[in-house]
């Protein structure tokens, strides 16, 4: 394996989420997709109370040959794959800067304390606004919804690692995909899920990838 | 598919996690008894040991208690073979006995215990520090500062057991533990121990003869032999490291996953070539000699370490001693106030202390114009996220009918509350409704409710109830009961029967028919220990509301001794729940009445199963059917019969 | 009421902590946030609906008295002391068994019996007794059933409740036998307070009211009870006039309690309570205070019929037999009115002493005509 040329050493990935999204079913999966191309990653993750409703976590930190921290410091992030909208804006609050780029899932999943009637939700306008005016680039992406066409929701969080390797940012392909998947998941679950991931990138791919979406005709 | 932990192949890379790491050090290590009792962060050690027992050749458990557990692998070790002992932060208190007798008895085979921390308590109910317990019971301990080093350090750890004939603490903490990095393997030895039980040589021979702790002073002088030989071995440690300039303007004093945060600080200041980095991987007893030398290198010191200033008092206390022939040293630390001594560390904290100390203040993390625009664009827009019963979660009804029964009954009853997914209704939004008034250890709550039982002459009169997991149950409730019992305290004990150890992710527990090896067991019986103890029991399903909300009422009536019901339903996350449906959920819009009086949201404004949304434009209830799990509760509790539940397909 | 509310918070502020919850079921079965157990009404989860139907029908919130006697009554039937008065009897049973069965003379069980069989009312409403001494209300269809329900009731029984459970399912006619406050709760749902179920309430086709002086508080009456008996032995209980006991009877014979005794167990409400007769039934009726033997008297009881409808039934149940009349003396009716103002009266105090200020009458209000008469 050679050493891979990342645009920034350490480079710093986050996944978010709610418990029970799959959030670090992904992040092992990027991890080990990216190990298998030679990169040194670092995983830190939060869970144990993750499945009970709340906001879950996962720091990756990608190197060519060093071990780092696995919290990513303040402001630092590259990327940002959130499985839920306001995880997103949590997310870039602590951890965003001018140049981040963004991928969101556009399906909210309520706090009890918005269900219960406490506190409010932003509307998904507000969300996408927001999210634009705090990155350089900012996609949607209807992951839980495709995932339900493909008959699971819990695939959104594949789709989300499709719309990752779909940015180019980092050295990682659909074979790297396939293989990481096999090397912890069962075999016959394979289909479904490299849907799921191609679903992902094409969706990046469609929204114009990393350039910036050019402005509609006025 | 064959788990990567027992790959043979010497050199491979694997990305692992830190408790897979833990893992794959013991296996390099040839260990043959591993036991633990669940708790998050140290669960995956034990459950990725399961996985490989049979092709490793192990014994592996999950035990009734962490005191039991450390009991099974120090007979593993009398043995003669190598054994591993794994518990959270708690369960080394809960352990704590039988470790203080182990220390001084001494073991044969390589023993370890590691214990998994949990700095500002991510998913504990405290952030005790157990690393005191090393200087107290005197033994060695060791802490591994990364995922190579998890690995690596619990593969060594066996030998330094087997070279001073003593348990070694090994501690992690859940951003290790839970954490993954690269990790390279090392090779696996190709044969096990055999089993044998050496005790008929000389009373003291320590490998033939009577295991136990006396003569006292006799033993405790040895174990404090074993211990100078470890400090000694420390000298010389690999694990004990300095990087940095000859001669660092400011020397870092670190251990654990502090290691890092401190690189990552010294990165980002660009401070390389003025700062130095002492990590220490045996952090009791401290090696003096390494010590000095690498305290003689500056004047200035910061010690980083998360909670407690463990590592900060002993280098105090040793460079005071020392201080005659190497100088005085400025200590900064916890002390100084340059780190808060509760709550988890991370880089940007050890950059702020650090900088602090250099006169260092250009590191920007967040452009301040950006984070003042996330601050004003973001921070109302992000409701907050309580932790809730999970939809589906049995906890939720059985708390939604000690509520209700408890107010129906209206003395003032109360419950005390216990160490598992319910610990979460000592919060209300969670779904508790406000019950559960006290929290401790595990079984604590019925020892506590079986002294409330008995405050009837003082004049107490409110009905007292405690609930308790089914793990929980077999884990330290017993002698609670008993005690209860034979006392005759006017209690209630509801235990929350879900059929395994949900909280950590299922692990088994002697109720169940299957052991930790997946292999047939028999099962240890709730309600027949309770009778047997001479309890009456009663078993009821907490999805069956009305009937047992009246047993409920019923057993709060009857006011003599001690009472035990049993609420018996599967955890929604269990495997064998998980994915089914029990039943499709849908909500008839015509007949929910919202907001109107007659039901206020009942659903969603009081039960708040978190499958159930608040539609604000139309004003009705609305099934989220991705997260609705289908138990059809909601449907009973709705007064309109608007929530329409059909039997999945 | 600071903010103008009028629900489950003010209901609990001002007659749930106050002690003034009669325990009559009127705010129970309406809605998932109030229930009943035993003799009491629990709020088992809060509720912030500004405009409550619980707190409107509470027969213990602020009620306008003189209002609902003019639009449920005719005004020339009022008298200040009991309410309207079309005609004032003295009844029983004609047949031997309902008088058996019965606590007194029988007349609520003939009456209601004859609602039911004539299809007056399809669905009757009374209370039965269960395990210990509490009661619920019952629904019930069959003439039969009513009779085996004739006991005196000592403790409350939520049977406002029963009637909300009732309207909202297929009942058409309901009758319901209640206690004064009881009454007045129905009494206020019929002047339709609330835009809600309106419906339910036109269910309501016949009220008989019954006498009451109190009520027991459940926990105190059983704590009682069991001092001196096994409360498996009692059958039965009654208060005879002017003696000034609570008789027992159990297998083994009579146990008397002294009223000083029952007094100490009697549910504070009814301290405040203002109305003994049910004046906003269509009839109402308590056992017989006549001169001369108390085994004789109690086999007879008095009824007061109160509206159209009422005279309708008892007439029909003169017509047919199934009712006995006795020429009541001239002074029962005044005596009747006599003890009826001597308990507003009392109440009027109590309620005073409960609020802490002798103008600040809690549910009742000053400006009533017969409660200045009272207070003169």
């Amino acid at each position: 394996m050679e050493k891979q040329q990342l645009s920034k050493d350490p480079y710093n990935i986050v996944i978010t989420g709610v418990g029970g999204q799959g959030n670090v079913m992904a992040s092992r999966l990027l991890g080990n997709m990216l190990v298998r191309k030679g990169c040194q990653v670092t995983i830190g993750e939060t869970f144990g109370a993750s499945q009970r409703g709340g906001s879950v976590m996962s720091h990756l930190r990608v190197s060519a040959g060093s071990v780092w921290s696995p919290q990513i410091p303040k402001g630092r992030a590259d990327i940002i794959a959130a499985l839920e909208p306001v995880e997103a804006l949590r997310v870039l609050m602590r951890y965003g800067n001018p140049e981040v780029m963004v991928l969101t899932n556009t399906r909210p999943l309520y706090p009890v304390a918005v269900i219960g009637g406490e506190l409010d939700y932003p509307s998904p306008e507000e969300i996408g606004t927001t999210i634009r005016e705090l990155s350089a680039h900012a996609w949607f992406i209807a992951a839980t919804d495709e995932a339900i066409k493909l008959g699971n929701p819990i695939l959104g969080n594949i789709v989300m690692i499709g719309a990752i390797a779909g940015t180019g940012e980092l050295p990682i392909s659909r074979e790297d995909f396939r293989e990481a998947f096999l090397n912890s998941m069962p075999a016959t679950k394979l289909d479904v899920n490299l849907r799921a991931f191609d679903l992902g990138v094409e969706k990046v791919k469609q929204a114009g990838g990393l350039k910036p979406v050019p402005a509609p005709p006025k | 598919m064959m788990s990567k932990l027992i790959a043979q192949k010497e050199g491979v890379e694997y990305l692992l996690m830190g408790n897979e790491a833990i893992s794959r050090g013991a296996l390099e290590a040839g260990v043959s008894v591993a036991c633990g009792y669940p708790g998050t962060p140290s669960s995956e050690i034990i459950e990725s040991l399961c996985r490989v027992a049979k092709e490793g050749n192990l014994y592996v458990e999950w035990s009734a208690n962490e005191k039991v557990s450390m009991e099974v692998a120090a007979a593993a070790s009398f043995a003669g073979m190598r054994s591993l002992c794994t518990m959270k932060q708690n369960g080394v208190h809960v352990a704590s006995d039988f470790l203080l007798h182990l220390a001084a008895s001494g073991i044969r085979g390589g023993m370890i215990l590691v214990f998994c921390e949990d700095p500002g308590a991510l998913s504990s109910v405290n952030e005790v520090e157990s690393r005191y317990f090393a200087p107290m019971i005197e033994i060695p301990l060791l802490e591994p500062a990364n995922f190579q080093e998890a690995k690596d350090m619990t593969r060594w750890a066996f030998e330094l057991s087997e070279e001073i004939k003593n348990i070694v603490m090994v501690r992690s903490v859940t951003r290790l533990s839970h954490g993954s990095g690269n990790v390279i393997f090392g090779k696996l030895p190709n044969t096990k121990r055999q089993a044998e039980f050496r005790c008929d040589g000389p009373i003291l021979d320590p490998d033939t003869g009577l295991v136990f702790s006396a003569p006292v002073v006799y033993k405790h002088q040895l174990q404090q032999e074993k211990i100078k030989r470890a400090e000694e071995i420390f000298e010389r440690s690999p694990f004990n490291t300095y990087e940095g300039p000859e001669k660092p303007g400011v020397l870092l004093i670190t251990s654990s996953i502090c290691y890092l945060y401190c690189r990552e600080a010294i990165s980002l200041l660009g401070v390389e070539d003025r700062v130095g980095v002492l990590k220490f991987g045996a952090t009791w007893p401290l090696p003096p000699s390494f010590l000095k030398r690498h305290l003689s290198l500056t004047d200035k010191i910061l010690m980083v370490e998360e909670v407690r200033p463990f590592l900060e008092e002993r280098v105090k206390i040793l460079a005071a001693g020392m201080a005659p022939e190497m100088g005085i040293k400025t200590f900064y630390g916890k002390e100084t106030g340059h780190f808060p001594s509760v709550g988890e560390l991370n880089p940007d904290l050890v950059v702020s202390a650090l900088g602090k100390i250099m006169g260092i203040n250009s590191y920007v993390g967040m452009p301040a114009d950006y984070e003042k625009k996330a601050q004003a664009l973001a921070s109302t827009k992000t409701p907050q996220r309580d932790l809730t019963f999970c939809p589906g979660c049995p906890h939720r009804a059985s708390f939604w009918l000690i509520h209700n029964a408890l107010q129906m009954d209206g003395r003032r009853g109360f419950v005390c509350g216990d160490i598992g997914c319910y610990s979460m209704a000592i919060l209300s939004p969670a779904g508790g409704f406000g019950v559960m008034k006290t929290l401790h250890s595990m079984g604590s709550g019925t020892g506590i409710a079986g002294g409330f039982g008995k405050f009837g002459q003082f004049g107490m009169e409110q009905p007292v109830l405690t609930v308790c997991g089914d793990s929980t149950f077999y884990h330290a409730v017993i002698p609670a009961l008993i005690n209860a019992v034979h006392h005759r305290a006017n209690m209630i004990l509801i235990v929350l029967d879900n059929g395994g150890t949900a909280m950590t992710g299922f692990q088994s527990h002697p109720g169940l028919t299957v052991n930790a090896m997946g292999e047939e067991a028999p099962a240890v019986d709730i309600a027949r220990i309770c009778e047997a103890i001479g309890v009456k029991v009663e078993i009821r399903d907490p999805f069956d509301l009305e009937e047992t909300r009246e047993t409920i009422n019923r057993l709060l009536e009857d006011e003599e001794g001690v009472r035990v019901l049993i609420l018996r339903q599967i955890c929604g996350l269990s495997p064998e729940k998980k994915a089914a449906k029990r039943y499709e959920v849908r909500i008839d819009e015509a007949l929910c009445l919202g907001e109107n009086c007659g039901c206020n949201r009942l659903c969603t404004r009081i039960f708040r199963c978190p499958g159930i949304n608040w539609d604000r434009q139309k004003k009705k209830a609305r099934i989220d059917e991705v997260i609705c799990a289908g138990c059809g509760v909601c449907s009973s509790i709705c007064p309109a019969g608007a929530i329409k539940r059909e039997e999945a397909a | 009421m600071e903010d103008g509310g009028m629900g489950q918070r003010e209901l609990q502020r001002e007659v749930i902590d106050t002690h003034l919850c009669t325990g009559c079921g009127a705010c129970v079965g309406l809605c998932p946030y109030q229930t009943s157990y035993h003799d009491r009404i629990i709020l088992l989860h809060p509720c912030d609906i500004k405009v409550g139907r619980c707190y409107m029908f509470c027969p213990r919130t602020p009620t306008n008295l003189e209002t609902m006697r003019k639009s449920l009554c005719e005004e020339k039937d009022l008298t200040p002391e009991i309410g309207a008065v079309k005609g004032f009897y003295l009844t029983r049973a004609t047949d031997e068994q309902i008088r058996k069965d019965a606590q007194h003379g029988g007349s609520v069980t003939t009456l209601m019996t004859l609602a039911l069989r004539e299809g007056i009312i399809d669905t009757a409403i009374i209370a039965e007794g269960k395990e210990n001494f509490l009661h619920r209300g019952v629904a019930v269809n069959d003439p039969a059933e009513v009779k085996k329900r004739g006991k005196s009731k000592f403790i409350v029984s939520p049977t406002v409740a029963e009637f909300n459970r009732a309207a909202k399912g297929e009942a058409k006619k309901i009758g319901v036998v209640a206690t004064p406050c009881q009454v007045l709760a129905l009494a206020k749902m019929r002047l339709k307070p609330v835009p809600v179920d309106e419906g339910n309430i036109d269910k309501l086709k016949l009220v008989i009211g019954l006498f009451c002086g109190w009520a027991l508080s459940w926990r105190g009456f059983m704590e009682l009870l069991r001092k001196k008996t096994g409360l498996d032995a009692v059958v039965g209980m009654d208060i005879p006039p002017r003696r000034h006991t609570l008789e027992v009877y159990t297998k083994d014979g009579t146990i008397e309690f002294s009223m000083e005794e029952v007094n100490s167990c009697i549910r504070e409400a009814c301290h405040y309570c203002f109305d003994t007769t049910a004046e906003f039934a269509d009839i109402s009726v308590g056992s017989a205070r006549l001169p001369g033997r108390w085994e004789e008297t109690r086999i007879w009881n008095q009824v007061i019929v109160r509206t159209q409808r009422g005279d309708d039934l008892v007439q029909l149940a003169r017509a047919g037999g199934l009712l006995e009349f006795r020429e009541a003396p001239g002074e029962a009716l005044d005596e009747l009115k006599k003890s009826a103002m001597e308990k507003k009266r009392t109440a009027l105090k109590s309620i005073a002493a409960r609020s802490g200020s002798s103008p600040d009458l809690l549910y009742l209000d000053r400006f009533d005509p017969v409660v200045r008469m009272l207070q003169g």
